[in-house]
């Protein structure tokens, strides 16, 4: 538990469109119809939310719960404030990736080496036995265009910096 | 879709779009790069994009307002697409097929477009979350609280349309639920079926979402178990519309565990 005298009152200068937190009414419409809200622990945006503006880091770090979200929206369709919660989860998701790397998603390093997460080429079969080309144009179609991808990729800070991960 | 007038070009060198537990999860500038890679790639051939599943088009959409949003952002990102020799302008916009088969087809073409109907059975509707909210960014409804295009598209079909409960309710499977609660999740989505079973007599279920679909029918194989529930088979809307047109059902390719003959069988025999 963090003490309050040793929060991070910035810490919401480090989440992308963590300014808008201050306008939040703490009004727990977020969560009223969150899908989320029902899982084992339960996604609590509001909370997370207070615990951005408090700068509780250490609490944040070990939070699960941002990753349960079902990213359906509805948090900022019912926000009266306009805070979008969404956006900020994910956000929350990035700021715990840049401080903790176990945090990175496997599914970017696949999307790196190969475009996708899901294994696109499994569905060849089914789309001939259905009359429709075999092969998809997606970019392992174009290695050429694929190590552009990968380059590209490569200049972001968070990827460089993990390229062991991404490179495979 | 090229006999409802919509021409359809393949784009080359696509990449996941990307689903928000990927790059969005990690780190913005690679998430708008990745969604900007993917319009940019319309943009050049001066097309929109056409999106069935949810995520992928609300993951696009977003990035897009994102990049709208935010000049700073661009040039960020049109630096980043540079070293791939590619250009983001914004042109090209992402479009889910039932708002194309709604506001751009209409109903009156599909009507004519159909060679027999579903005339007599009684659909239940699952409204994807990811073509309603943030309706600002994602929506082409005209009240994303009270959805009518996926209602208005499946009563052209001939089908009798059946209210629920939980009709506006998440199907449950979509983000990091399932895998974080997994018990949790498949009791969400318990909740979602038995309102259907219990309030409908509905032969079927329509989404247009491919994880709804997914998740609507392997959760039913998951929560059956031994106890006898009513197995409700599940359709994307494309499918029931190409069947309606003619196409035959081992055509409009078969991904589901429950059995969806019951509903098919009235399409081979014509
Ligand atoms: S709905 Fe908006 S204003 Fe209300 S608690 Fe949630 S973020 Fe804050
Ligand atoms: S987007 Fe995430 S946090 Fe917002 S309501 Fe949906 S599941 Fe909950």
């Amino acid at each position: 538990m963090t003490a309050l005298s040793e929060a991070n009152l910035d810490l919401w200068r480090d989440l992308e469109g963590g300014d808008v937190l201050r306008i939040c009414l703490t009004c727990g419409s977020c969560v009223s119809d969150c899908p989320a809200s029902e899982a084992d622990p339960p996604l609590l945006i509001r909370t997370l939310l207070r615990m951005v503006e408090l700068g509780l880091e250490d609490n944040l770090l070990e939070e699960d719960t941002p990753w349960s979200c079902v990213t359906c929206s509805r948090c900022e369709e019912v926000c009266p404030m306009d805070v979008r919660p969404f956006e900020i989860c994910l956000a929350l998701r990035r700021w715990q990736c840049r401080n903790d790397s176990t945090r990175i998603p496997l599914s970017t390093t696949e999307i790196y080496q190969r475009g996708y997460t899901q294994p696109v080429d499994r569905v060849e079969e089914l789309r001939r036995s259905v009359g429709l080309s075999g092969k998809l144009p997606v970019i392992t179609a174009d290695p050429e265009l694929l190590a552009k991808f990968q380059a590209m990729l490569m200049e972001i800070d968070v990827i460089r910096d993990h390229d062991f991960m991404f490179k495979g | 879709m090229p006999r409802l007038g919509i021409d359809l070009v393949d784009l080359e060198g696509y990449v996941c779009c990307p689903a928000f537990g990927t790059f969005p999860s990690l780190d913005e500038d690679a998430h708008l790069a990745v969604s900007a890679w993917n319009l940019s790639l319309g943009e050049d051939k001066g097309v929109d994009l056409l999106v069935e599943c949810g995520s992928c088009y609300s993951s696009l959409r977003l990035g897009r307002a994102l990049l709208a949003r935010d000049e700073g952002r661009r040039e960020r990102v049109n630096v980043l697409l540079a070293k791939a020799g590619k250009h983001y302008e914004g042109k090209a916009k992402p479009r889910h097929i039932i708002d194309v088969l709604y506001h751009e087809v209409g109903v009156d073409r599909i009507r004519e477009s159909l060679e027999s109907t579903l005339a007599g059975t009684h659909a239940a509707l699952q409204h994807p979350c990811h073509t309603l909210y943030p309706s600002e960014v994602v929506g082409f409804e005209e009240s994303p609280a009270a959805p009518r295009v996926l209602g208005e598209l499946v009563r052209a079909l001939g089908a009798d349309v059946r209210e629920y409960s939980r009709e506006h309710h998440c199907c449950g499977g979509a983000g990091g639920f399932r895998h974080s609660s997994h018990a949790e999740a498949y009791r969400y989505t318990r909740k979602k079926l038995d309102a259907i079973r219990n309030e409908t007599d509905a032969d079927y279920i329509v989404v247009s979402c491919i994880t709804c679909l997914m998740h609507l029918d392997e959760a039913q194989k998951e929560l059956s178990g031994n106890n006898g529930d009513r197995p409700i088979p599940v359709f994307d809307y494309s499918q029931l519309l190409a069947l309606c047109m003619g196409f035959s059902p081992g055509e409009v390719a078969a991904i589901s565990t429950v059995s969806r003959d019951r509903v098919t069988e009235r399409f081979a025999a014509v």
